[in-house]
């Protein structure tokens, strides 16, 4: 499964996680996608590094982040890969709970490609989820070094 | 002199040497010793001229006993000085002059003595007027220590209030750091479980919607509804804080070009509805744009929901003179109204004067206009009756005057 990610959730919360991958499933995208549940684990899967080692080294099609998670921030992951010449090119798409505006404003400085702000409203979210995981996983074109469509 | 408070080595010494002139002036102040002085200085004056005469020094008795003169003068003032001039003189023709051991004066020594006495009262003129300098600014001296004291004072105390004064800010400033840091984590933390509750009952609900009866299924609604109320009522708490927070970002606004922005897009929600709007002139007025649309959005959505039981609404929106420097906008309906002992009750935070089932809302719209009103300066209020309508006025600064104070500072 690792292998063919072309979604990278990066979600402490496992519910978050469960409902995130239900709304995908309705568009038969939950297969396509690795969890991490902390910042460090997606720096290490993004860098096939500790127990991503030996997954091979394309990029996700999309990353969707949280911001608020354990030991390295989504804000301070979205920084790590924006200045790293291999990973600067993955789509990144925030996924969170706020509204806050300066997390907004901090996003969008570090070059973020979408802000989602999860909607409390399951079918305004799953809604949401569905159509970020359809337009950045099937319709966008990812950029060279990406996971492929499966044929 | 009084002197309060003296403070540090430098308040010491000041008094140390205040208390020695006092001492000094009051010891000369005493006549027995001012007096008594004259007659010691005559003495030693004669003891040292009689000395000079021992040792065959001729002719140094006139000076010797000036000498007595001019200190008794400087030391002890007028009175003594005249008695110190008297008595060296009785001593000078009593000891020094033919014949000797008598008060007798020849007609050839008057001159000698005139001469005498005129140098014995030039001496002590000049050692009066040195005095008298010398007190004048012993005085001056002594004033301007005590300036420099209370100076140095004034100087402590403004340091303290500064100091207060930072400290003040440097709470102010963590307090605000704490609110901030607070309504960031209910933004994040408290919205996360509230999605989870939507969501897993909405999940539940399809799932066993089929096995469920009608009361448990309007249960699920009631899980349902009541959390995405609270999300509503989070969402609009932010908000609200969040207009606490932010900065103002103020310039001239075209009220009036506003007002039909926001009318044009709530028409959008209320098709299907007669409503009758009417939209006077509005002039120029200086503010934040965004922050006063969504008094604006506040204002005139609230006229739209509250004249829904009216067969034919009317919505009117415009200005009063107001005061000068002020503009006055109200946006008047015809709708539910309210009544006017509650009037106060308005513009809290939640506080709702209609049930849920009547007119939704969370009650937070009008605490958030006036919480922005108030951040402009400008004041805000309420006019109604039961069933006969409300009108809401708001006041801002004009653009012209808030141009002219702004070239003004500058």
């Amino acid at each position: 499964m690792s292998e063919l990610a072309r979604i990278l959730l990066v979600e402490d919360d496992p519910r978050d996680v469960e409902l995130t991958l239900t709304a995908l499933g309705e568009y038969n995208l939950a297969n396509e996608v690795v969890v991490t549940r902390d910042g460090e684990k997606a720096l290490d899967y993004l860098y096939s590094r500790g127990e991503f080692s030996a997954r091979s080294h394309d990029n996700p099609a999309v990353m969707l982040l949280d911001l608020k998670l354990p030991k390295i921030d989504g804000l301070e992951v979205l920084q790590q890969i924006r200045s790293d010449e291999r990973l600067k090119l993955i789509p990144v798409v925030v996924l969170t709970s706020s509204h806050e505006e300066r997390d907004m404003i901090r996003s969008y400085q570090l070059g973020v490609n979408a802000y989602v702000v999860k909607p409390v409203d399951f079918h305004e979210f799953v809604n949401a989820i569905k159509e970020l995981g359809v337009f950045w996983a099937v319709i966008n074109e990812p950029p060279p070094g990406s996971v492929k469509k499966a044929p | 002199m009084t002197i309060h408070r003296a403070e540090g080595p430098i308040g010491v010494r000041v008094r140390g040497t205040l208390a020695r002139w006092n001492l000094e002036s009051q010891r000369m102040r005493s006549p027995i010793l001012r007096y008594g002085l004259s007659v010691v200085s005559v003495a030693i004056g004669l003891g040292l001229a009689f000395a000079l005469q021992y040792y065959r020094f001729h002719d140094v008795e006139l000076p010797v006993l000036t000498m007595s003169i001019a200190v008794t003068t400087w030391y002890a003032g007028i009175g003594p000085s005249v008695l110190a001039i008297v008595l060296a003189v009785a001593c000078f023709n009593y000891f020094f002059t033919e014949p000797f051991y008598s008060f007798a004066v020849s007609a050839s020594d008057l001159p000698y003595f005139f001469v005498f006495i005129t140098w014995a009262l030039i001496v002590a003129w000049f050692s009066a007027a040195g005095h008298r300098i010398e007190n004048g600014l012993r005085q001056a001296r002594d004033r301007l220590q005590v300036e420099l004291e209370q100076r140095k004072h004034r100087e402590d105390e403004i340091r303290q209030l500064n100091r207060e004064l930072a400290r003040q800010a440097a709470d102010l400033e963590a307090s605000n750091k704490e609110l901030e840091s607070f309504a960031y984590s209910v933004s994040h933390d408290l919205r996360a479980p509230l999605r989870h509750v939507v969501g897993y009952a909405e999940l539940l609900q399809r799932q066993a919607s089929s096995s469920l009866d009608d009361k448990s299924r309007r249960f699920m609604q009631t899980i349902l509804e009541s959390a995405k109320r609270m999300g509503n009522l989070i969402d609009d708490l932010l908000g609200f804080s969040r207009i606490g927070r932010a900065e103002t970002k103020k310039a001239a606004v075209n009220l009036e070009q506003l007002v039909r922005e926001v009318v044009a897009e709530l028409r959008q929600e209320t098709n299907g509805r007669d409503i009758d709007w009417k939209i006077g002139a509005l002039p120029m007025c200086y503010g934040d744009r965004s922050m006063l649309k969504i008094v604006l959005v506040n204002l005139v959505s609230n006229a739209v929901k509250f004249t829904r039981l009216q067969s034919r609404a009317e919505i009117q929106i415009g200005c009063n003179g107001g005061k000068e420097s002020q503009v006055e906008v109200f946006v008047r309906d015809n709708g539910a109204g309210f009544d006017m002992q509650y009037v106060n009750k308005l513009f809290g935070v939640f506080q709702r004067l209609h049930c849920p089932e009547e007119f939704e809302g969370t009650g937070i719209g009008l605490a958030t206009a006036q919480r922005i009103i108030h951040r402009h300066g400008g004041q805000m209020r309420a006019e109604g009756a039961v069933d006969r309508g409300a009108t809401f006025y708001f006041s801002l600064p004009k653009a012209q005057d808030a141009a002219e104070r702004i070239a003004n500072t500058l």
